[in-house]
């Protein structure tokens, strides 16, 4: 079996999947459910075996899709080695959540609805994963889209999981907007939207990197990993059950657009990337705000999430995409064990999501909690775990290269460590605060075995000298520029003092501050308006939601007036009126009475005459 | 006696006009299509009279081809009316006002 068979497997394996399911398996639950986990299991097989026949070598298959003339759209995989480290990611974390989800689910009457849906959004995410071009990325671009629309409106009777799937899917199209517009420049002006062909020219003339085709081909990544202005999307898509929040909303899709970003790096000129950082450097201390004034369990591992993509991005703007490649993967096993774990005590507390009415977790979901501690060291850059590795090199890239966003960054870094000591204090420390907490009982296995092995992997995935040759070679160059770089020692000692400071500090004052397992938000009693202004989250909804409503509507009604009343009432009503009126008069001359005609032939004459007589 | 041209002018307009208020007034298809004879005969009268006054053939040479044609056409005219009857059971006009659908 060739790589290229192998990976024609792995992408058509949950195709298969989610097309049987669509057609046959809507009510057979347990079938759909058994047919998704065997397609997101042979995607992790059928990866390895591809990764390893290919070994080092980059494979690049590509055929023609479409003509238009002389446009041609292709379709083909780029596997190299950004591809191949991210495929093992989305496939292994993939299947791991495929798995949870048969415990988490299990007594959800729509579960044939919800495995098809897992399984188009894997085949749309590997399809992101492996294309080689630009109009291929966008199409699967769409299709994840499509699938987290799907996903996070599975609770259909939900008023709040319709809005938040619409609102998801629309403010990602504004930033798609863009990004298609940024495919029809590049096109225009490379004359191909091949990754590696763009790549050469590059390669061959600097100048030929614009500023305004990178800026629109990052507008995909902003609406896609919900950077600033485009981020409001992504707390609300934690109306969806809590898996998808963590394969859809942690883990992969939305690191979708860093990895895009890491695809096309080679595009981007000083002036985006210094854009970029700024952006993931805002975020990032914006979400460690906003997470203070979240009750919600998932709600605060959202901002979370926010915040980290947000790290990413600065990495990847201070120029170093491999590093913000390798947070990428360190961040989705932690953060997907995180919202597992979360699942696991939603799953175990009936539903319970408010961190204050739990309590008491670490007793009755021993397992849980201690995973869910790790995941938050290793969110927290608890040294030797897997995220100190990742948040560590992008500190020193940031100290190394941008003072003020280092500042930013370590900022962000004790914010985090304060929500997350927030949250695990409040929800897992003390006594039950409700009755759904006290009757809480350990998860069944199918959930628990998820989170052990994440938990391995957060606290083993950063160690990079473990890494097979194969893997994260972009990730080992970038660091290993890095640790090259002048004044590297001296950075790193400062990083390694600052980082933990970040999490000592953080975890210790949430703990003093909020107190193991408080009954109520002590920032909240103590200072209201502070955590008020937390809670509005800079007022980013209500300023859209005013525009949306007051502005846009408005323009909206006034086209439909105009519409209504000028184009169809005056222009398409008023000439069909003429026409209609001249054809009711011609009508009315042709009664089939033999005289009438008669009258008319005399008419005519006479008018005749009067002509050629000069007398009209 | 001679009879002056204006007379003949007279009784030509004469019969054209009683041949042109029969195509106009009268319902019965037959009845007009005799009155449009009539006023095909005044228009051969009037033609026949300017020929003899003015002394030249022309007129009548006219005339000839006119009377021949007519001949042909009430042959078929009538035929046509007969059919019309055939199928309708009547040739009043205003019975017949089926092109008005």
């Amino acid at each position: 079996m060739t790589p290229t068979q192998s990976l024609l497997v792995v992408i058509f394996a949950p195709l298969l999947s989610a097309v049987l399911i669509a057609f046959f398996c809507r009510q057979r639950h347990g079938l759909a459910a058994a047919i998704s986990v065997t397609a997101a299991g042979a995607i992790f097989v059928f990866s390895l075996i591809a990764i390893l026949a290919t070994g080092t070598d980059v494979v690049h298959a590509s055929s023609a899709w479409l003509h238009f003339g002389d446009f041609e759209v292709n379709k083909g995989f780029l596997f190299d080695d950004v591809a191949k480290t991210m495929l093992i990611m989305v496939a292994f974390v993939g299947f791991l959540i495929h798995v949870f989800s048969l415990g988490y689910m299990a007594d959800d009457p729509a579960r044939g609805r919800y495995f098809g849906g897992l399984s188009i959004f894997m085949f749309s995410m590997l399809g992101i994963v492996l294309a080689d071009n630009l109009i291929m990325i966008f199409v699967f671009w769409e299709l994840v889209g499509f699938s987290s629309y799907m996903l996070i409106g599975h609770y259909l009777n939900s008023d709040e999981a319709a809005a938040a799937s619409k609102k998801a899917f629309i403010v990602n199209r504004i930033g798609d907007l863009g990004f298609l517009v940024g495919i029809v420049y590049a096109y225009w002006h490379f004359g191909t939207t091949n990754l590696s062909e763009m790549g050469g020219y590059v390669a061959g003339n600097p100048d030929l990197v614009k500023i305004s085709i990178a800026a629109l081909l990052m507008c995909g990544f902003i609406g896609k990993s919900a950077q600033f202005p485009l981020h409001v999307w992504l707390p609300d898509a934690m109306a969806g059950p809590t898996p998808v929040s963590a394969l859809i909303h942690a883990a992969t899709m939305v690191a979708a657009g860093v990895y895009f970003l890491i695809r096309i790096d080679f595009l981007f000129p000083q002036e985006v990337l210094t854009l970029i950082t700024w952006l993931g450097a805002s975020v990032a201390v914006y979400a460690g705000f906003c997470a203070y004034g979240q009750n919600d369990i998932k709600k605060i591992l959202a901002y979370s999430t926010l915040s980290q993509l947000g790290y990413m991005a600065a990495a990847f703007g201070l120029g170093f995409p491999g590093v913000a490649l390798f947070h990428l993967i360190t961040h989705a096993f932690f953060k997907a064990l995180l919202f597992l774990g979360a699942g696991s005590v939603i799953h175990g507390c009936h539903h319970e999501q408010d961190i204050f009415k739990m309590g008491g977790l670490l007793k009755k979901m021993p397992i849980t909690a201690i995973t869910f501690l790790i995941g938050t060291l290793a969110l927290c850059g608890v040294y030797g775990l897997s995220g100190f590795f990742s948040k560590d090199a992008i500190l020193i890239a940031g100290g190394l290269g941008n003072t003020p966003i280092f500042y930013l960054l370590t900022l962000g870094a004790f914010m985090t460590a304060g929500y997350m000591g927030r949250l695990f204090w409040i929800a897992f420390l003390g006594q039950p605060k409700s009755e759904d907490a006290s009757h809480a009982k350990e998860s069944p296995l199918t959930m628990l075995v998820p989170l052990i092995v994440l938990a391995v992997l957060s606290v083993a995935g950063g160690w990079m000298g473990y890494w097979p040759d194969f893997l994260g070679g972009l990730i080992k160059d970038n660091l290993d520029h890095l640790h090259h770089m002048d004044h590297y020692y001296a950075m790193h000692k400062k990083v390694l003092i600052f980082g933990s400071a970040a999490w000592i500090v953080g975890l210790v004052v949430s703990f003093f501050f909020y107190g193991a397992g408080a009954k109520e938000d002590r920032l909240e009693k103590k200072a209201a308006p502070i955590y008020g202004f937390l809670r509005s989250r800079l007022w980013f909804d209500e300023v859209y939601n005013f525009y949306v409503e007051k502005i846009q509507q408005r323009f909206a009604l006034l086209l439909n007036f105009i519409d209504i009343f000028v184009i169809k009432g005056i222009f398409v009503r008023g000439s069909a009126g003429i026409v209609g009126l001249v054809g009711m008069c011609s009508r009315s001359l042709h009664d089939g009475n033999l005289h009438t005609y008669v009258y008319w032939f005399l008419a005519g004459l006479i008018l005749l005459w009067a002509v050629a007589s000069g007398l009209l | 006696m001679t009879v002056g041209l204006n007379a003949f002018i007279l009784l030509a307009g004469l019969l054209f006009a009683i041949g042109m208020f029969g195509v106009i007034l009268r319902k019965n298809t037959l009845v007009i299509y005799m009155s449009l004879e009539l006023m095909l005969n005044g228009v051969i009268l009037a033609l026949v009279a300017f020929s003899r006054y003015n002394g030249t053939m022309d007129g009548n040479l006219f005339v000839f081809f006119i009377i021949t044609v007519a001949a042909a056409e009430v042959a078929l005219g009538l035929a046509i009316i007969v059919a019309l009857f055939r199928l309708r059971q009547s040739v009043m006009v205003d019975q017949l006002t089926s092109l008005s659908r």
